[in-house]
C-alpha cells in the first residue's frame, strides 16, 4: 500500500464533516456570552469624517458599545513583513483617524447582544463627511498623479532596438478590471480575551502571519495569541493576510470584556478585504521571418490604494515562458480610492497571461503561423530570465496532448468558418504557467500507543485537500491506514506552517510531515533498541532495523510499534521537523495548456464555453481526486474572469456599484461547460522535493481568459483586449450614445 | 433589520384593516423583495403584516376562460400548474427563467408583481435616487447603467428596469389585478398597474395606500396560440434579464393572425409592444417581418452610456423568439 | 433577549473525522473537561446535530415572550422547539445563533448565493430571506437532520465520494437543494435540468462538475433504494 497511496485518489478524511455540516467555520463558534459586532462603513471614497451621530444607535435595543476613531484604543501598526511573519496588506488600522481612503471602509463598529440588534443599531449611526474628489479608476489615477515604479521588473538584451526593424510586430494594450475573490464564506472573526491573552477564530489562509500581526498591533507576545482556522470557506487569496475587521473584533472583545463575533457583510467583501486590482498592460512583440520572437516587452500598470503599495506582477510569467533574447518586463502602480488590493488566485499570472497569451495569438496570426505551432516554436527550454534550467518542464507534451485530445488539428483557421446551427464555433488555446514555491515549515507527528498517528502543523486546508494529502504522506511512510491518522491544522498552537497560498502548501508541508514522521520512527527505534526494548541488542541506526506497515522488523523478526510503546508504558513516539525552502539550483515552475471551444450565437448575442481540454504539468499528483478538482475549479473561475467578472465603480465618485453576489456575476451550475477534460501529466519533479509535487491551486486559472478570448476571435473576428468579454463587445449595430 | 411590529393576518379584510392607511406598513408574502430591502435598510416598515396564511393559494379556471391566480401562489406552483404550462406556456417559461429554485419556492404571484428595482443607486442608500428620495436626482443616468437600466420608458428622473420576468409574460397575455383596500375591492388592468417613472418615480404602481393584491386573473388564452419566453443575460441562470421577450402568436398557415409581444430587461415597466404587434398582424412568417416588428418595438428607445446594446439585444430577443415559435 | 439555553451543555468533541465511535464515547461520558485541556477551543462547538437526537425537546422558551417578542413553535429535524423571537429575527440566524445548528451557512445574507438553503415543510428555500416568526408551526430540515446517526444520506455519501466540494462552505446548501431536486418529479433527471435547478447554489470553488456527478449518482442510489 505504501507504494500506491501517494498519487491515489482517496476521498477526503475531513469529508464527512463537510457533508454533515459539522465542520466548524469561523462564525460557527459561539463562546459563552458572545456579543455581535456590525460595521458602519463609509459611503464616500475619499474625505474626512466630520461628525458621528450615535444617539439613536446607542438607544437601540441590546447595544453594548460603539467604536469609532474617537473611541478606540491606541494600537500600533505591524511592520508588515512576511519574513517576520506579521504581514498584512492594509497597514492602516481601523479607526486610526478620521480619514476615508475608500468607500466601504470601517467608520464605526456597533457591538450588541444579538446579530439583529447589532445590525439594526448600525443602521442608525449617522455619519457626516467632508467629501474630497475621489480617484475612481486607473485612468484617473495616472492622469492625477502618474505612476510609481513597482517590483518584479526584468530586462535582458535590447527589446526596443530589436522591435522596429523586425519582420512582424504588434503593439497592443490589454486591460483587466477589478475582480473580487468572493469566497462563499464571508470574512469572520470571533475574538475573546482572557487577561492579556487573545484567542481568535478567523477565516484565515495564514494563522501564523495573523498571530504575528496581532502581536505587533497589540504589543503582546505571539505566545499570548492563538489564531484558529481549522476550516475556511475558501479565500482565493483574500484571506492570506489579516484585514481590519479582525483588529476591530479583537479590540471590541477586549473593551467589552466579552467574546465578539464580527462578520464582514458581503458588500464590504468588495471593499475592505482586498481584490485583484485593475491593470493596463502594453504588449509589444516582434518576430523574425521564421516566426521566432526577437523582441518582447510587457509593461503593466495596476491600481493600488492610497494607504499601501500593492504590485500585480503581470509580467512574472512573461520573462521565462518564451525564449526571447530581448525582453523587458516592468510594473508600475497608480493610486486610486479603493481598498488595498491583494493576491487573488494566481496573482500577476492570471491577468498577465490574459495579456501575454492573447498577444501571442495576435503575434502568431501577424506572423502567419498557427497559434499552436507558434508556441511550440517559441517555448523556452530553459529559464532565460534566471539563466537556469527548469527542474522539470513538459509544456510541449502538455500542449500536444491537449491539442490532440481537443481536436485542434480539425480546426479551420479561417475566422467564423465553423458553424453549427445558429452558432459559430471558435477554437482557442493558451499556455498556462505558475511558479513552484517551497518554504520552510515545521510539523509534528506522533505515533501513538493506541495505534494511531497524530499530525499537527499550523498551515491550513482551504479546501484544497491538505488534511488528506498530509494523511497520505504519513500513511505512505508508516503503512498506517488513513482511518488511523488524525491531522490537525489551522491553529497557531501547532508547529509553524506556511500560508495556504501560491500553490506552495503541498511542496512545503509534505517534506516537513515526512521528516517528522521519520523522526518519530527514529524515536521509536530508540525505544525499541534501548535496554528495555524488543531489539535491545540492535544498533538503533542499523539499516537492518526497518519500519514498515506499522511494524519494526529486524532479521525477519517483527514487532508492532504499539507493542514497543506499550511495553515501556509510553504514550507515543514523537517527531518534530523543520524543513527548509527551495534551493536555487533550478527554475522551478509548473506548466500546461488550455484548449477552449466557444459558441457564439450572433442572433441572440449569446456566448458560451462549450468545451475545455487542459493538460497540466505540476510534477507528481499527490491525490488525483482533489488535484483534478483544483484544476476544474480554476477553469470555472477562469471562465468567470473571461466572461463576467468585473467590480464596477462609478467613475464620478469611486463608489462600487455591483458589490453583491447578484450583480457581480460569477459562474453558476448552468455555466459549467458540458465537457471539461483535465489531463494531469504526473511527472515527479524530484529536484524540487522528495515527493516530486509542485502544487496545483493556481495554474488552472492562468491562461484561461486568453484561451477564451482567442477562441472568441476565431469565432467572431473580434479581438477583445478588455475583460470581461461582455456580449456588447461582440455585437454589431449598437447605437451611439449622445453624451448629456 | 430595524425593529418592526409584526402581525399575522387571517383574512384579506383583517390584513387590510391591520395595515390601514399606515404608510409605514408593509405586507409580507414570500419576503424575497421586502426582507432583502429591509436588511439593507432601504425599506423601513414599522408594521409588517404577514399575509402568508391567507387562503389565496388557488389557481382557478373561470367560466369565461380566464384563469384566476391567488396572490400567494408561489412562482414554482404557478410555473408547474398544468393549465399554465399548456395554455400559458410563456408564463411558465418566464417564471422558470427567473431567480432560482429556492427563491421561486418562496416568491409569490403578488410579490413578484410588487418587485422593486435592482438599480444599485436605489439600493445603496446614499446616491441620488428619486425613487428613494424624491427630488434628489437620478445617479444612474450619468452613472453606471449597464445591466439593470432601461432604454424604454425612461425619464430624466429614473431609468431603472422593472426586474420581473413573470410580469412580462402577464403583460403579453393580458391580465387583471384584483385588490382589496380600505375602500373595498377593485380591479386594475395589468397594463395600467405599473407606472412609468415620469416625474414621480417614487410611485411605482397604481395601488392606493393599504391596498392588497388578492388575485391576478389572466385573460383567456388566444385560440391556438403558441407562446414562449426568451431571456438573454450574461450567465446562463440566476440573473436578471438584459433583454427578454414574451411572445404569443397565432398563425393561419404562414400568415400571422394575431401576435402579442412584451419585453423585459429593457423597460422601466413590463413593456407591451403594441405597435410591433400591429406590424406583425397579417404578415407572412419571415425574418424580415420579424426584424421590422422588432425595430418598431424598440423605436424611441434611449440608449445610455453602458446599455445601448440593449436596443439591438431587445430586437434579437423578439426575432429569435418569433422565429422559434413559428418554425 | 432570552437565554441560550443549550449553552450550558459542556460536552466536547475531538476532531476525528474517521472515528465517530470515539466521538460517541466521549460524549456519552458527558466528558466535561475531559478533552477541554487538550482539544482546541473550536472543538467545543455545540453538539447541535447530536443534541437534537439525544435531547428531544430543547431549547425551550417556557416563559411568556418579552415585550416585542412572539412565541413560536418550530420543528427542526423532528424536534419541536418553543422559542420567543423578535419579529425581525431571521430564520437562518435563529437556527445558527439560538439552536446552534451551524451547519446551515450564511454566504451573502441577501438571497444571492444559496448557502443558507434548507427545507421548510420539504420545500427548499433561502433561510436568510425568511422571518422566523413567519414559520410558526413549520417543520424545518437542515443538513444536521439528513443523516441517520452515522449513516449518511445518499446525497451526503455521494458528495463525499465524488469530492463534490472544495472548501465545503456551500456544501450544506448544495446538498439540501440536491435532496429537494431529487425528490421533485417536476425536475428533469438530465444533466442540463439538474444544472439549471441547482443554479441557485453558487460554488465559488467551481466544483460544479463533481457536484453534478454526485447528484446523479445519488439519484441512482435513491431510486435503487425505493
Amino acid at each position: 500500500m505504501s507504494d500506491s497511496i501517494i498519487g491515489a485518489g482517496p476521498k477526503r478524511i475531513d469529508g464527512q464533516r463537510k457533508v454533515t455540516g459539522e465542520a466548524p467555520y469561523a462564525a460557527d463558534h459561539h463562546p459563552d456570552n458572545m456579543a455581535y459586532g456590525y460595521g458602519v462603513f463609509s459611503t464616500i471614497a475619499s474625505g474626512t469624517i466630520t461628525g458621528l451621530d450615535l444617539e439613536a444607535a446607542r438607544q437601540s435595543p441590546g447595544v453594548i458599545d460603539i467604536f469609532h476613531h474617537n473611541h478606540f484604543p491606541e494600537l500600533h501598526r505591524t511592520p508588515s513583513s512576511m519574513a517576520q511573519g506579521n504581514k498584512v496588506e492594509e497597514t492602516r488600522l481601523p479607526f486610526e483617524d478620521n480619514r476615508v481612503h475608500y468607500e466601504g471602509q470601517f467608520v464605526a463598529l456597533v457591538v450588541a447582544d444579538t446579530f439583529d440588534n447589532a445590525r439594526a443599531a448600525a443602521r442608525k449611526v449617522g455619519v457626516s463627511y467632508q467629501r474630497d474628489d475621489a480617484i475612481a479608476n486607473l485612468d484617473q489615477g495616472v492622469k492625477a498623479h502618474g505612476t510609481k515604479p513597482g517590483s518584479g521588473n526584468h530586462e535582458r538584451g535590447d527589446a526596443e532596438g530589436n522591435f522596429d526593424g523586425a519582420a512582424h510586430s504588434i503593439d497592443v494594450t490589454y486591460t483587466t478590471p477589478v475582480e473580487t475573490h468572493n469566497p462563499m464564506e464571508m470574512h469572520a472573526s470571533v475574538a475573546s480575551w482572557e487577561g492579556d491573552r487573545l484567542s481568535i477564530f478567523e477565516s484565515s489562509q495564514g494563522v501564523v502571519q495573523q498571530r504575528g500581526a496581532l502581536s505587533k498591533i497589540f504589543g503582546i507576545p505571539p505566545s499570548h495569541i492563538r489564531v484558529e482556522s481549522p476550516f475556511i470557506g475558501s479565500g482565493f487569496g483574500s484571506k492570506l493576510w489579516m484585514w481590519p475587521h479582525a483588529v476591530a473584533a479583537s479590540v471590541a472583545a477586549r473593551e467589552t470584556g466579552r467574546p465578539v463575533q464580527l462578520v464582514v457583510p458581503r458588500p464590504q467583501m468588495f471593499t475592505t478585504t482586498g481584490h485583484r486590482p485593475e491593470t493596463r498592460q502594453r504588449m509589444r512583440l516582434a518576430t523574425d521571418d521564421n516566426g521566432r520572437l526577437v523582441s518582447l516587452r510587457h509593461e503593466s500598470i495596476n491600481t493600488t490604494s492610497f494607504t499601501d503599495q500593492y504590485v500585480e506582477t503581470c509580467g512574472s510569467v512573461t520573462q521565462s515562458l518564451y525564449s526571447c533574447p530581448n525582453l523587458t518586463v516592468s510594473h508600475e502602480t497608480t493610486r486610486v480610492n479603493r481598498g488595498t488590493p491583494t493576491s487573488m488566485r494566481a496573482p500577476g499570472a492570471a491577468p498577465g497571461l490574459f495579456a501575454l497569451e492573447s498577444a501571442i495569438d495576435e503575434m502568431a496570426l501577424a506572423a502567419g503561423v498557427d497559434p499552436l505551432e507558434f508556441r511550440l516554436n517559441n517555448y523556452a527550454d530553459r529559464d532565460e530570465s534566471q539563466d537556469l534550467d527548469f527542474s522539470s518542464n513538459h509544456i510541449r507534451e502538455a500542449t500536444e496532448k491537449a491539442a490532440e485530445k481537443f481536436g485542434w488539428h480539425d480546426r479551420n483557421p479561417e475566422v467564423g468558418s465553423m458553424r453549427d446551427g445558429h452558432e459559430i464555433v471558435g477554437y482557442g488555446m493558451a499556455a498556462c504557467n505558475w511558479e513552484a514555491i517551497k518554504r520552510e515549515c515545521e510539523a509534528r507527528v506522533s505515533l501513538r500507543a493506541d495505534g494511531t498517528a497524530y499530525v499537527t502543523c499550523a498551515t491550513q486546508d482551504i479546501g484544497t485537500g491538505t488534511y488528506t494529502i498530509i494523511a497520505q504522506t504519513v500513511s505512505d511512510i508508516t503503512g498506517l491506514g488513513l482511518e488511523k491518522i488524525t491531522v490537525r491544522l489551522g491553529d497557531t498552537s501547532y508547529p509553524n506552517g506556511p500560508i495556504s497560498g501560491g500553490s506552495w502548501t503541498t511542496a512545503t508541508t509534505l517534506p516537513a510531515v515526512a521528516a517528522a514522521t521519520r523522526e518519530a520512527i527514529k524515536e521509536l527505534k530508540g525505544y525499541a533498541t534501548s535496554e528495555k526494548g524488543d531489539f535491545a541488542d540492535v544498533d538503533n541506526d542499523s539499516d537492518s532495523l526497518v519500519f514498515e506497515n506499522g511494524q519494526l522488523t529486524h532479521d525477519g523478526q517483527g514487532v508492532n510499534y504499539v507493542d514497543v510503546l506499550k511495553g515501556q508504558k509510553l504514550a507515543s513516539a514523537d517527531g518534530h521537523a523543520h524543513t527548509q525552502g527551495a534551493d536555487d539550483r533550478y527554475s522551478y515552475r509548473s506548466f500546461g495548456a488550455h484548449f477552449v471551444e466557444v459558441r457564439w450565437d450572433p442572433g441572440i448575442s449569446n456566448l458560451r464555453v462549450s468545451r475545455v481540454v487542459s493538460a497540466i504539468d505540476v510534477g507528481r499528483v499527490i491525490n488525483s481526486l482533489t488535484a483534478r478538482n483544483q484544476v476544474e475549479g480554476a477553469i470555472v473561475m477562469g471562465l468567470g474572469m473571461a466572461h463576467f467578472e468585473a467590480t464596477d465603480y462609478d467613475a464620478r465618485n469611486g463608489r462600487p456599484v455591483n458589490n453583491n453576489y447578484a450583480e457581480y456575476v460569477v459562474p453558476v451550475h448552468a455555466d459549467q461547460p458540458p465537457e471539461v477534460d483535465v489531463i494531469l501529466l504526473d511527472y515527479p519533479d524530484l529536484e524540487f522535493n522528495e515527493f516530486g509535487a509542485r502544487g496545483i491551486g493556481e495554474i488552472g486559472i492562468t491562461g484561461m481568459a486568453a484561451a477564451v478570448a482567442n477562441a472568441v476571435y476565431h469565432a467572431t473576428g473580434k479581438r477583445i483586449r478588455d475583460l470581461p468579454i461582455f456580449k456588447e463587445k461582440l455585437m454589431e449595430n449598437i447605437p451611439a450614445v449622445q453624451s448629456a | 433589520m430595524r425593529e418592526f411590529d409584526y402581525a399575522r393576518a387571517d383574512s384579506p379584510r383583517q390584513a387590510v384593516s391591520t395595515h390601514g392607511s399606515n404608510e409605514q406598513a408593509a405586507y409580507l408574502a414570500g419576503g424575497t423583495t421586502l426582507l432583502d430591502l429591509v436588511k439593507i435598510d432601504i425599506m423601513r416598515p414599522e408594521q409588517v403584516v404577514d399575509i402568508n396564511r391567507l387562503d389565496l393559494n388557488e389557481i382557478e379556471t373561470l367560466d369565461d376562460g380566464r384563469t384566476r391566480i391567488g396572490a400567494l401562489v408561489t412562482n414554482t406552483a404557478l410555473a408547474r400548474h398544468e393549465r399554465i404550462q399548456s395554455d400559458y406556456t410563456v408564463l411558465s417559461e418566464a417564471l422558470l427563467s427567473g431567480a432560482t429554485t429556492q427563491l421561486r419556492n418562496k416568491a409569490t404571484t403578488a410579490g413578484n408583481v410588487m418587485q422593486r428595482v435592482r438599480c444599485p443607486y436605489f439600493r445603496d442608500g446614499v446616491s441620488s435616487c428619486n425613487k428613494r428620495e424624491p427630488g434628489s436626482g437620478c445617479a444612474a443616468i450619468e452613472g453606471h447603467n449597464r445591466s439593470v437600466h432601461a432604454v424604454l420608458g425612461t425619464s430624466e428622473h429614473c431609468i431603472a428596469t422593472h426586474p420581473s420576468d413573470m410580469c412580462v409574460a402577464m403583460a403579453a397575455i393580458g391580465a387583471t389585478v384584483t385588490v382589496e383596500g380600505p375602500e373595498g375591492q377593485r380591479e386594475i388592468d395589468f397594463l395600467d398597474f405599473h407606472l412609468l417613472p415620469g416625474d414621480a418615480p417614487e410611485r411605482e404602481h397604481n395601488l392606493k395606500p393599504g391596498e392588497l393584491i388578492t388575485h391576478v386573473t389572466l385573460d383567456a388564452p388566444l385560440n391556438n396560440g403558441r407562446s414562449g419566453y426568451l431571456k438573454l443575460r450574461d450567465r446562463a441562470s440566476y440573473q436578471f434579464a438584459l433583454a427578454s421577450s414574451a411572445v404569443i402568436v397565432t398563425l393561419d398557415g404562414d400568415t400571422i393572425v394575431d401576435a402579442r409581444v412584451a419585453l423585459g430587461g429593457v423597460g422601466t415597466k413590463p413593456w407591451r409592444a403594441h405597435e410591433a404587434e400591429k406590424a406583425l398582424k397579417g404578415q407572412q412568417v419571415s425574418e424580415s417581418s420579424f426584424q421590422r416588428a422588432a425595430e418598431i418595438a424598440m423605436q424611441g428607445a434611449t440608449p445610455y452610456a453602458h446599455n445601448a446594446f440593449k436596443i439591438p439585444l431587445g430586437q434579437q430577443a423578439i426575432v429569435r423568439n418569433l422565429t422559434t415559435l413559428t418554425a | 433577549m432570552s437565554d441560550h439555553q443549550n449553552n450550558g451543555d459542556s460536552r466536547v468533541e475531538t476532531f476525528d473525522a474517521r472515528s465517530p465511535s470515539r466521538r460517541r464515547f466521549l460524549k456519552s461520558m458527558g466528558a466535561s473537561g475531559l478533552a477541554a485541556a487538550t482539544a482546541p477551543a473550536w472543538a467545543q462547538i455545540a453538539q447541535a446535530s447530536q443534541q437534537q437526537q439525544n435531547a428531544p425537546v430543547e431549547p425551550q422558551d417556557d416563559g411568556a415572550p418579552a415585550e416585542g417578542e412572539q412565541q413560536i413553535q418550530l420543528t427542526v429535524n423532528g424536534v419541536e422547539h418553543t422559542l420567543n423571537v423578535k419579529p425581525n429575527a431571521v430564520l437562518l440566524d435563529v437556527l445558527r445563533d439560538r439552536l446552534m445548528l451551524t451547519g446551515t451557512k450564511k454566504g451573502c445574507d441577501q438571497g444571492q448565493c444559496g448557502a443558507c438553503t434548507l427545507l421548510v415543510n420539504d420545500t427548499a428555500i433561502n433561510s436568510c430571506l425568511s422571518l422566523a416568526v413567519s414559520h410558526d408551526g413549520d417543520s424545518v430540515t437542515t443538513i444536521e437532520g439528513l443523516s441517520n446517526g452515522d449513516e449518511l444520506h445518499p446525497v451526503q455519501a455521494a458528495f463525499w465520494e465524488h469530492d463534490a466540494y472544495q472548501c465545503g462552505y456551500c456544501t450544506s446548501g448544495q446538498i439540501m437543494s440536491a435532496v429537494a431536486i431529487l425528490n421533485d418529479d417536476n425536475i428533469g433527471s438530465d444533466d442540463a435540468s439538474v444544472r439549471e435547478a441547482m443554479s441557485g447554489n453558487i460554488c465559488r470553488c467551481g466544483a460544479y462538475k463533481n457536484i453534478l456527478a454526485a447528484v446523479q449518482d445519488a439519484r441512482g442510489k435513491m431510486e435503487g433504494a425505493s
